[in-house]
C-alpha cells in the first residue's frame, strides 16, 4: 500500500439511530506517512462529521487514541496505514469496554480502579520542607522507571481476556502502577495498596496471558509487574509465617 | 464495578464470545500453554503409578514396565513428551519476565536468563540419561 486510496471499515454506535453497533465503510486517500488517526481525521473533516473518537497529542504520549485496528489494540496515531496489506482496515472501539459512541469507550471503570491503588507517593511521616527533597540514587530510580512510563491508554485492558471475562479484575495498567509505587524507595504505602492487590480480583486473577505486555506502546511490561507483584506478595506472606518475629524488615 | 452507578448516557456493553481463546493467534498460544499442563498432570499420575508399582515388588514393577512398552502407551508418552517440551519452553520464556536477576548494578538480560534455564535443563537431562543408561 503506497500512495492511493484505501478502504476503511469503522465501527459505529449511535444509540439514537440504532440500538446495536454497526460498521460504516469509507474510501480514504492514503500515503506512506499516514497513520490510522490521519484517516479518521480525513473522514471527520471531509466525509462524515458525525464520527466520534478521542485523540489529542498525535505523538503517542497522551494515550487518548487507542482503538482496535484489525482486531489488535493500538494507538492509532502510531499505527501506519502502510502496515496493512489487506483491505478494508477495520477500526473498532477498544474491546471489553462499554461503548459510548462510535469509537469512544467509557473509561470510568479504569479510572475508578486506578484510584483504588493510590498511585502516588504515600509517606508514613512527611519530613519538613527545609530538610530538602527525598533523594534517590540512579539505581533506585531504575527499579521502578519502566513501570512509571504508563500513559493510561488502556490498550493492555483491551488485550486482556481476563478483564474481558471478569470486569471486576483490577487490570494490567492499574497493577503495574501500584507495583511502580511499591518499588519506589520514597514510598511507604505498600500496606495501603495490598488490600486491593492481593485479593481475588487483584493480582491472583491474572493467568499470565501476556498480551498486555505485547500491546503496550511504552514497553511498560504490565505482565512482568503483575507476576513480580505476585512473587513479592507470596514471599512476604511466607516470610511472615516462617521467619522468626514475622519477618519484619 | 462497571454496573454500580446508573449511567447518564446509554452504552453498548459488548459480549465476550465463548470461543474467545480461539479467535486470535496469541490467545490460541495461551490456550495451548494452559492445555499442555493437562499432559504434565497425566505424566505425574504415570509417575505415581510407577512408584506404586515399584513399592509392590518385582512382579508389579516388571508388569508396569511391560505396560509402558505397549504401542498405545508409547504413543501417549510421545505426545506427553512433546506437550511437556512445549509447556516447559513457554515457562522458560515467561520466567525471564518474572525473575529479575541483578549482577552488580545491572539486570541480567532476558535472553541470558532463558539460555541459563535451558542450559540447566540440558545438564540435568544429560545427568539423568547418564544414570539411566549406565546404572
Amino acid at each position: 500500500m503506497s500512495e492511493g486510496r484505501v478502504a476503511l471499515r469503522v465501527g459505529r454506535y449511535r444509540p439514537e439511530h440504532a440500538p446495536e453497533p454497526y460498521f460504516d465503510d469509507y474510501d480514504v486517500p492514503t500515503s506512506d506517512d499516514m497513520v490510522v488517526l490521519d484517516a479518521l481525521n480525513h473522514i471527520k473533516d471531509h466525509i462524515d462529521g458525525s464520527l466520534a473518537y478521542r485523540w489529542s497529542c498525535r505523538m503517542g504520549v497522551c494515550g487518548s487514541c487507542g482503538m482496535m485496528v484489525n482486531g489488535v489494540p493500538r494507538l492509532t496515531c502510531s499505527t501506519f496505514m502502510r502496515e496493512f496489506r489487506s483491505e478494508p482496515i477495520v477500526v473498532e472501539p477498544l474491546q471489553y469496554f462499554p461503548v459510548i459512541r462510535d469509537l469512544v469507550v467509557d473509561m470510568t471503570d479504569f479510572l475508578e480502579k486506578l484510584r483504588t491503588v493510590k498511585p502516588w507517593i504515600i509517606r508514613g511521616e512527611e519530613k519538613p520542607v527545609d530538610e530538602g527533597e527525598y533523594l534517590q540514587t540512579p539505581e533506585e530510580v531504575d527499579r521502578y522507571k519502566q513501570f512509571s512510563m504508563c500513559i493510561n491508554c488502556m490498550l493492555c485492558f483491551s488485550a486482556c481476556p481476563v478483564y474481558g471475562q471478569d470486569p471486576e479484575f483490577l487490570g494490567p495498567a492499574v497493577i503495574a502502577l501500584a507495583h511502580r509505587y511499591n518499588l519506589d524507595s520514597r514510598d511507604q504505602g505498600r500496606a495501603e495498596r495490598q488490600g486491593v492487590l492481593e485479593v481475588n480480583n487483584g493480582i491472583w486473577d491474572c493467568t499470565f496471558v501476556g498480551e498486555c505486555t505485547v500491546v503496550c506502546p511504552k514497553d511498560v511490561d504490565p505482565a512482568a509487574a503483575i507476576q513480580r507483584s505476585k512473587v513479592s506478595t507470596a514471599t512476604r506472606t511466607l516470610r511472615a509465617v516462617v521467619w522468626p518475629f514475622g519477618g519484619r524488615e | 464495578m462497571r454496573t454500580e452507578a446508573p449511567r447518564r448516557y446509554p452504552v453498548y456493553v459488548p459480549k465476550v464470545p465463548r470461543d474467545w481463546w480461539l479467535r486470535t493467534a496469541p490467545y490460541r498460544r495461551f490456550a495451548a500453554r494452559e492445555f499442555t499442563a493437562v499432559f504434565a498432570a497425566v505424566f505425574s499420575v504415570i509417575l505415581l503409578l510407577f512408584l506404586s508399582a515399584l513399592s509392590q515388588g518385582k512382579d508389579a514393577y516388571e508388569g508396569f514396565l511391560r505396560w509402558l512398552r505397549l504401542p498405545a502407551v508409547v504413543a501417549l508418552s510421545s505426545i506427553i513428551l512433546l506437550a511437556m517440551l512445549y509447556h516447559a519452553g513457554t515457562w522458560f520464556r515467561l520466567t525471564a519476565h518474572i525473575q529479575v536477576i541483578r549482577v552488580g548494578k545491572n539486570d541480567v538480560p532476558r535472553g541470558a536468563v532463558v539460555a541459563a534455564l535451558l542450559g540447566i535443563w540440558i545438564v540435568v537431562s544429560v545427568i539423568v540419561a547418564y544414570l539411566y543408561v549406565w546404572f
